[in-house]
């Protein structure tokens, strides 16, 4: 017994030196990061102090706002980065949230809701600012975002929308409707309104996907003469993109155009045509990537829908900062429109970003 | 008398049946072929043909590789991401070159260098799997697993996560050429030649020398083969360094045809040769198989696939049909296993 007794109080003593050097981390965790913004910390306690004095007064009307988890970080996150647009959203808000004062931290969710919890979790222990999320899942991702809005931390949704409203304080996504009707209209004019025609689409269990395929077609469809003879499914992947174009052109050597979901795909397809021998094909795709952009100058893609995912990252963090100050952005749902990139202005983009 | 007759006939259609359960995976692949021939008259065409030795050829060569990993009852769950790293080193080297901080120098390399340093990243990879498994008894499944993620993650540190585009080299270095792997050679893709050779050297090794002898031995039993001399470790460690080799090789031609290496490159197709192998009637739990085998079950994958694409039918519809297809093919090798106990029995009765 004296011995287990011992054995015990060493085991206290020991977790409670751990306990307080854990504690002590979080301290000089806490230090660092207060020396490093001291300005801006001082800033936003300030800014904190204005909003409970606002909302005694004028904010009584309107919903009362979520006054953030007390630290300045921003929390991003996305999709994996092995997608340059997803990369982009990162760097944007990393860039424009230090402008701002914030700390940013980054981490990929892979598309895994589950994953995307535990995130949103870490978020609310680290008392987060507010959250930029780019979801895994339109109504898988409602959850978690409640739960961080519980915990007072503001989520600003970018690219893709959820289910619901009211849950998140924005939801900022390119127009993909008007984007894929607008590049399809350039196709269609290349084209000469006639013709054979292949469509690759992304995950079909995504709704940009669907989106994107039906407004390519709500413009392609007007015109008989336009035949669609094969549509396939590459889950947004290049490869396989590359390998089904050259089925599909093996099944039907006369097609002339090829309309994909997105960049990466685009960028397959015009792969297997060159190595067929048909740089001729008339290729769009949507997202407005750097890899996209350098076919179009080569004349091996027609266009691409710019989805100004770098403007939309950072009205989010723009919208957060104010709405820690105050004032809640006008609207939750907010489209942000795309912009057909032919060989005529493909000129003026770069890293999805369009100066005119 | 009567019994005799019947006891015959029964014994002779049994072989019959043996015969058809042997060689079922070609007999598939046939079904198949025709199949789609009469579907899509485009399908029966040379054109086609040597469209899908090419795509055969990238989850093909992986299925060679992974073959010998389990005949010698392991798995190989990096290979996917092997390819997806040694897309990015290598689009990276002819690319960007290699950089060296406290030198101040960036190197570029000669075409030829680039693919055999691709070639020993693979092997390196294969060797640590191999180690890891046989020096520190990690079970195959987590080893591989661990270092699936690991390669992975690697792949997209590389680039931060970005695409190196049009790779095609620059004159002024020396280093381009590197498209040949992904080019043709006449109507014949690279691809598909690399398949051909590393299918006759694998089943080479496989059935006529002693190390091939060794890795279906160790499959099989590896205690008694420890003690009849052989030294496992070593052959364990060899078989997944040629599955590494593989992969490498695969990473290295898929950047090619593509002109481009994506880090996500090669997500998952480790299920693709794994399910090559499988389908050629090699046993999970070891011991048995056959490149030859392999290759088959590779072209039924491909033949399904793009069989399917060309005939316009949903990749939702053709994943439900693999799926049916792999599990058939095992129920069938199970089936054919029974039988051959069931004879082997038989026939040990009736000597007596």
């Amino acid at each position: 017994m004296e011995k287990m007794g011992g054995f015990w109080m060493k085991k206290k003593i020991l977790s409670a030196i751990l306990g307080a050097a854990m504690v002590g981390c979080l301290f000089v965790g806490c230090g660092e990061e207060a020396t490093d913004t001291a300005e801006s910390s001082a800033e936003s306690t300030q800014a904190e102090a204005d909003d409970t004095a606002g909302e005694a007064s004028a904010e009584t009307s309107t919903a009362e706002l979520l006054p953030g988890g007390g630290s300045n970080i921003i929390y991003c996150i996305t999709p994996s980065t092995s997608n340059v647009y997803f990369k982009t959203v990162q760097d944007i808000c990393t860039s424009e949230g230090e402008s701002l004062g914030y700390e940013v931290k980054c981490f990929s969710h892979d598309d895994d809701a589950a994953a995307q919890s535990d995130l949103f979790d870490q978020a609310i222990a680290d008392g987060a600012a507010f959250i930029v999320c780019d979801n895994a899942g339109a109504d898988a991702s409602i959850e978690a975002i409640q739960r961080a809005a519980d915990a007072g931390i503001p989520t600003f949704l970018v690219d893709r929308e959820i289910n619901t409203t009211g849950v998140a304080v924005a939801q900022l996504v390119a127009d993909n409707a008007q984007g894929a009707a607008a590049i399809a209209e350039s196709w269609v004019d290349a084209m000469g309104y006639e013709g054979k025609y292949a469509e690759l689409l992304g995950l079909e269990s995504d709704t940009n996907c669907q989106v994107r395929s039906e407004n390519f077609h709500s413009v392609i469809d007007q015109y008989e003469d336009l035949e669609m003879v094969a549509q396939q499914s590459a889950n947004w992947d290049q490869t396989e993109a590359y390998e089904k174009t050259e089925a599909i052109l093996q099944a039907n050597p006369d097609i002339k155009g090829i309309i994909c979901g997105n960049d990466t795909m685009a960028c397959g397809a015009a792969a297997a045509c060159k190595d067929a021998g048909r740089e001729d094909m008339l290729i769009i795709g949507v997202d407005g990537s750097d890899d996209a952009a350098a076919l179009i100058k080569e004349g091996r893609m027609v266009g691409t829908a710019l989805q100004q995912i770098a403007y939309i990252t950072q009205l989010a963090v723009q919208q957060g900062d104010a709405y820690l100050n105050g004032t809640a952005p006008e609207e939750e749902k907010q489209l942000v429109p795309c912009i057909a990139i032919t060989s005529d202005n493909v000129d003026n983009l770069s890293s999805f970003v369009y100066t005119e | 008398m009567g019994a005799d007759v019947k006891s015959g006939a029964k014994k002779d259609n049994s072989k019959f049946i043996m015969t058809l359960l042997k060689g079922r995976t070609f007999i598939v692949l046939i079904v198949l072929l025709v199949f789609f021939s009469i579907v899509n008259d485009k399908f029966l065409a040379v054109t086609t043909l040597t469209m899908l030795a090419k795509h055969v050829a990238l989850y093909g060569i992986l299925a060679i590789g992974m073959t010998f990993v389990i005949i010698t009852s392991g798995i190989d769950l990096s290979v996917g991401s092997v390819v997806g790293l040694v897309g990015m080193l290598v689009g990276g080297m002819i690319q960007e070159g290699v950089t060296i901080n406290s030198l101040g120098v960036t190197l570029y390399f000669s075409v030829p260098v680039i693919v055999v340093i691709g070639l020993l990243v693979g092997c390196f990879v294969g060797w640590v799997n191999g180690l890891i498994i046989t020096k520190l008894n990690v079970a195959p499944f987590i080893t591989t697993l661990g270092t699936m993620y690991i390669c992975r993650g690697l792949a997209n540190l590389r680039s931060g996560g970005a695409t190196f585009s049009s790779i095609q080299g620059y004159e002024g270095l020396g280093n381009t050429g590197f498209k040949v792997m992904g080019s043709s050679v006449g109507i014949i893709p690279v691809g598909a030649i690399f398949l051909l050779v590393l299918a006759v050297i694998g089943a080479v090794l496989l059935r006529k020398t002693a190390f091939g002898w060794h890795v279906l031995a160790v499959g099989g039993n590896e205690k008694s083969s420890r003690l009849s001399g052989i030294k496992t470790d070593r052959i364990k460690i060899y078989a997944y360094v040629i599955s590494g080799f593989c992969a490498a090789l695969v990473g290295m031609i898929n950047t090619a045809q593509l002109a481009a290496a994506h880090p996500a490159s090669g997500d998952s197709w480790e299920m693709n040769a794994i399910a090559a192998a499988v389908l050629g009637g090699t046993s999970m739990s070891g011991g048995s198989g056959s490149i030859i085998g392999t290759i088959v079950g590779a072209f039924v994958i491909g033949v399904i696939n793009d069989g399917m694409t060309m005939c316009g039918v949903s990749e939702f519809w053709q994943k439900v049909i693999r799926g049916v297809v792999i599990i058939l093919a095992v129920v069938v090798d199970q089936m054919q296993r029974n039988m051959q106990e069931k004879m082997a029995l038989q026939s040990r009765n009736e000597n007596k």
